[in-house]
């Protein structure tokens, strides 16, 4: 397909049936609408390029900054679209709370301001917070922001009304399926569908879904947070339900070890809704002979997640590292292998021995450029342990004498190396600080 | 039908739940001493020290817990932490009566750190004693260096107190600017050269011991930048010829009051739905604490304190040390170890977590006007003997009902009250929020309100009306049993009354 304009390949999204045997309901057909498959790689990208779109054509290559409260998707989306058209874009946001995220949006060079977190000695009469205080910046005059606000724009929801809603009535043969299930962030996309869906068959069930109160799930509110949104409207829904952030992995685990979907967490915790949902709706229908049909939204892509399924479900990412390791020591081993060496004696070594150590310092470099034992060299502790599993830059034969802020790491490497058969490698015992505070000399870069 | 009861219920851990649960002894001491009544707890803050100690032990980390005084103004607290190790326990004073105050209870000069806005007289004293002058300004180093040179005073130990962080660009590369909120104290870092240049110019009179800062902010990511940038800033001081040794990372620590994260989660939904009118109202006249209504959406922030929360004070502190750093990626304790660097604290709040109670009488208890299942409460004390809610700290008292627990031949349960003052004014409300109890109470009875040591015993005690402020008691426990003197008699001796014969 030929486009002029990457914007043209906006929408129209697979829609794809999931095996029942994955989702284990008997009389009901359960379809997934894959938005993470829109170029800039999610469904925040229909309604980015709506709310943007006005904005971006009288602007475009003027000196403007496009804006918006986003940590995520739409933040990504407004990235490229205010790149393509020549503009910045800057993103506030509360908190980044996934880091790969916060480092994709850089790269596409996004600004981002982070807003401050609670005040700890509360001031009960301040009951401006930051958002309000955000607002005023925009309509300060002369400003040249141009505001797309997600949470209240109605393009936002009208993306969905007039894209992603009609394309799933096409796809099922101009029939509304019975249930559309929707995770409720900016709640544009359940809004939007709904709306489309009502105006087909106003019989049409929807279910919203919202992150549990004390849990995070991206692209999702909680049920406090979604009464802040100015799109939300309860009446746009039959049921709200919360889900958690490991039924959210659960279900992303399914989408892509079972269905070949490579689904983030927020489709992941679609997937899990719906199918927790609908399994009393299939007890119902069993052995009537009647048939269902549900559909869900696949948010976005698992890449940019994997550090928020690493501090939730490291099993799912572990594997077991080759090679030597310090971490592989019990405290018993280090005791019995490691040689150390006090700060006195370290001193002789280095000013008498006819073969005097290499001392390797395994601090910081900002800390050694400030501080360190004359002569040393500074291998990083993170680099060090790769460096033992890889190869080690001094052969066997060099004594060396490895020095950490206060004797600890250093101990467990210099055990390690012993272990490995180095033969004459010694911890400085109190490190680095015990040196300081005997008076021996520290030299600054 | 009776709404289902919304609980806040405290916090409550041992040392104070034992004595939570000798009714009569604390019914005595509010018959004798009168309503209200602060009980004090000195030996919990030696612990709550201890407990931030461990944390240092475990990150290797040398340096003083400085307790903020402002806190509290009881003297047995301070007593208590001036018989702690010398060494690992100091306290920070806020103002020259805070000063006088703790070198009359037992802290040697060399252990206060003298901070916030000084008058010629605190900076005297303070000079005088030898203790450490957290600076606040140039200004303040210049009026400082005047007075050591005009009265011959010994060369004084300062910290150079900087702040507006997040306008330094000069050490980016976590490549988000994270804001925070405008602070009136300290030194920009921007302006710093200037502070530099004072300090260098004044080395006669001042010795730049270390750095410090203070953001009020429950967020991690802005202290661990600030923490960050002050390591760095101390070797740029090292390498200009200064020789600190300390970073002050200040206070703001937390902490938990309420126990059950779901009451909490609970209370402030409900909270939400009451401003938007799908339930009724929570509070007096449907306070909404900051948020609003408009057109259906909740706009506005409640201006509440996060009464639970799962991490706070010493463990606070711990993750704040242990996290990667934003820029370098060492972790913060990895980061003042390496550079050679002691931590200082100042908690405040988070040190005197669980030391105390304030007790008051309930003089009278009817049904409000409009709805029969709640009734108003009126206390013995006002909102300022009490000012949790001052603080936008939200936790419910305990009822210590007067001849032990009864029966409840009402058999009526928990009852929706509203806590109203002794002060002839409308606005006398030690809640605004409806506060549950398990029963309804009686004239006579007794409530607690739990952990009020930090900022809610005696901040805001006024004698407008001529009412009573406060008597404080500090309590110990001997044996089976407790023991207890007026807060000014209290010594940290092992037998307060005497050695038994």
């Amino acid at each position: 397909m030929r486009y002029d304009s990457i914007t043209e390949a906006i929408g129209n999204t697979p829609l794809v049936r999931i095996d029942p045997s994955v989702h284990g309901l008997g009389s009901i057909d359960l379809y997934a609408k894959l938005e993470m498959l829109n170029p800039f790689g999610s469904v925040k990208d229909r309604p980015a390029w709506y709310m943007a779109r006005p904005h971006l054509e009288e602007a475009a290559g003027g000196d403007g900054t496009v804006v918006e409260l986003s940590s995520g998707n739409t933040a990504k989306a407004l990235a490229l679209l205010a790149g393509l058209h020549g503009l910045r874009f800057k993103s506030v946001t509360n908190r980044m709370r996934v880091p790969e995220i916060k480092e994709l949006l850089l790269l596409l060079g996004a600004e981002i301001e982070e807003l401050p977190g609670q005040s700890e000695c509360l001031d009960p009469t301040d009951t401006d917070d930051p958002l309000t205080r955000f607002h005023q910046a925009l309509s300060e005059p002369g400003s040249t922001y141009l505001h797309t606000d997600q949470y209240f724009n109605p393009r936002n929801v009208a993306a969905h009304a007039e894209g992603t809603g009609p394309e799933i009535v096409k796809d099922l043969d101009g029939r509304v399926p019975d249930w559309f299930i929707a995770c409720v962030g900016t709640a544009g996309s359940s809004t939007g569908v709904a709306r489309a869906l009502r105006e087909h068959d106003p019989r049409v069930r929807v279910l919203g879904l919202v992150a549990d109160k004390s849990d995070f799930i991206p692209g999702i509110r909680t049920i406090d947070e979604v009464h802040q949104v100015g799109l939300f409207d309860p009446a746009t829904y039959d049921s709200i339900a919360p889900v958690t952030s490991q039924e959210a992995i659960d279900g992303m685990v399914t989408l892509i070890r079972r269905c070949g979907l490579l689904s983030g967490p927020t489709g992941g915790a679609a997937y899990q809704g719906a199918v927790r949902h609908l399994a009393a709706v299939d007890a119902e229908l069993a052995g009537t002979g009647r048939r269902r049909t549900a559909v869900f939204i696949v948010c976005d892509r698992a890449e940019s997640y994997l550090s928020y399924v690493r501090q939730r479900r490291p099993e799912l990412l572990g594997r077991a590292r080759r090679g030597h390791s310090a971490a592989t020591l019990t405290d018993s081993e280090v005791r019995a292998q490691a040689r150390v060496v006090d700060v006195d004696d370290a001193r002789r070594w280095l000013a008498e021995s006819d073969t005097p150590p290499l001392v390797v310092d395994l601090r910081g470099p900002h800390a050694y450029a400030a501080l360190h034992i004359e002569g040393s060299m500074n291998i990083v502790d993170e680099v060090f342990e790769e460096l033992v599993r890889t190869g080690l830059p001094f052969s066997k034969r060099t004594p060396v004498l490895l020095a950490c802020p206060v004797g600890e790491k250093s101990l467990r490497y210099a055990a390690l190396l012993t272990r490995m058969g180095h033969p004459d490698v010694r911890s400085l015992a109190g490190g680095i600080v015990a040196w300081r505070d005997a008076g021996a000399p520290l030299v600054r870069e | 039908m009776k709404d289902a009861p919304l609980y806040l219920r405290p916090r409550v851990d041992p040392p104070l739940a034992s004595l939570l649960r000798d009714v009569p002894f604390l019914h005595s001491l509010v018959d004798a001493l009168g309503s209200p009544l602060n009980v004090l707890l000195p030996e919990v803050v030696a612990e709550n020290a201890e407990r931030f100690r461990s944390v240092y032990r475990r990150h290797h980390l040398a340096g003083r817990v400085y307790f903020a005084h402002k806190a509290n103004r009881s003297s047995a607290l301070v007593r208590r932490l001036a018989a702690c190790d010398p060494a690992a326990v100091g306290i920070d004073v806020a103002s020259l009566e805070e000063l006088r105050h703790a070198l009359s209870c037992g802290f040697t000069g060399d252990r206060v750190m003298a901070t916030g806005p000084k008058d010629r007289e605190f900076l005297w004293l303070a000079a005088r004693v030898g203790a450490t002058v957290n600076l606040d300004s140039t200004g303040e180093l210049e009026q400082l260096a005047r007075l050591v040179r005009e009265h011959g005073l010994g060369r004084v130990n300062v910290l150079a107190r900087l702040s507006e962080f997040e306008s330094d660009a000069g050490h980016g590369g976590a490549g988000t600017r994270v804001l925070s909120r405008r602070s009136r104290f300290g030194t920009p870092v921007a302006a710093a050269e200037e502070l530099w240049t004072a300090l260098e110019r004044h080395q006669d009179t001042v010795e730049l011991t270390g750095l410090a800062y203070h953001l009020d902010t429950t967020g991690l990511e802005e202290k661990a930048r600030a923490l960050e940038r002050c390591v760095l800033m101390m070797d740029e001081c090292r390498a200009r010829g200064l020789a600190p040794r300390a970073v002050d990372i200040g206070g703001g620590f937390g902490v938990g009051y309420v126990a059950d994260a779901g009451e909490w989660e609970r209370w402030t939904t409900a909270l939400s739905e009451a401003v938007l009118g799908v339930r009724p109202a929570l509070t007096w006249r449907g306070h909404g604490y900051g948020l609003r209504n408009e057109g259906g959406t909740v706009r506005g922030a409640a201006a509440l304190y996060p009464a639970h929360r799962p991490v706070a004070g010493p463990g606070y502190l711990d993750r704040l040390l242990s996290r990667p750093g934003p820029v370098l990626g060492r972790p913060p304790a990895t980061l003042l170890l390496e550079h050679l660097n002691d931590l200082y604290v100042e908690p405040g709040r988070a040190l005197v977590d669980q030391c105390g109670l304030s007790l008051v009488r309930v003089l009278d208890v009817r049904p409000t006007g409009d709805d029969p299942t709640r009734h108003l409460v009126r206390l013995g004390m006002n909102a300022g003997d009490v000012s949790l809610e001052e603080h936008g700290v939200l936790v419910d008292p305990v009822l210590l009902p007067r001849g032990g627990p009864r029966d409840d031949p009402a058999g009526d349960g928990p009852v929706g009250v509203h806590l109203v003052g002794n002060l002839c004014l409308e606005a006398d409300l030690i809640t605004r929020r409806l506060v549950y109890l398990p029963g309804l109470p009686r004239a006579g009875d007794v409530l607690a309100f739990v952990n009020t040591a930090g900022y809610a015993m005696d901040f805001h005690a006024h004698h407008a009306q001529r009412q009573p402020v406060a008597r404080t008691v500090a309590v110990s426990s001997a044996g089976d049993a407790w023991r207890w003197c007026p807060d000014e008699d209290y010594w940290p001796l092992t037998h307060p009354q005497g050695v038994p014969a």
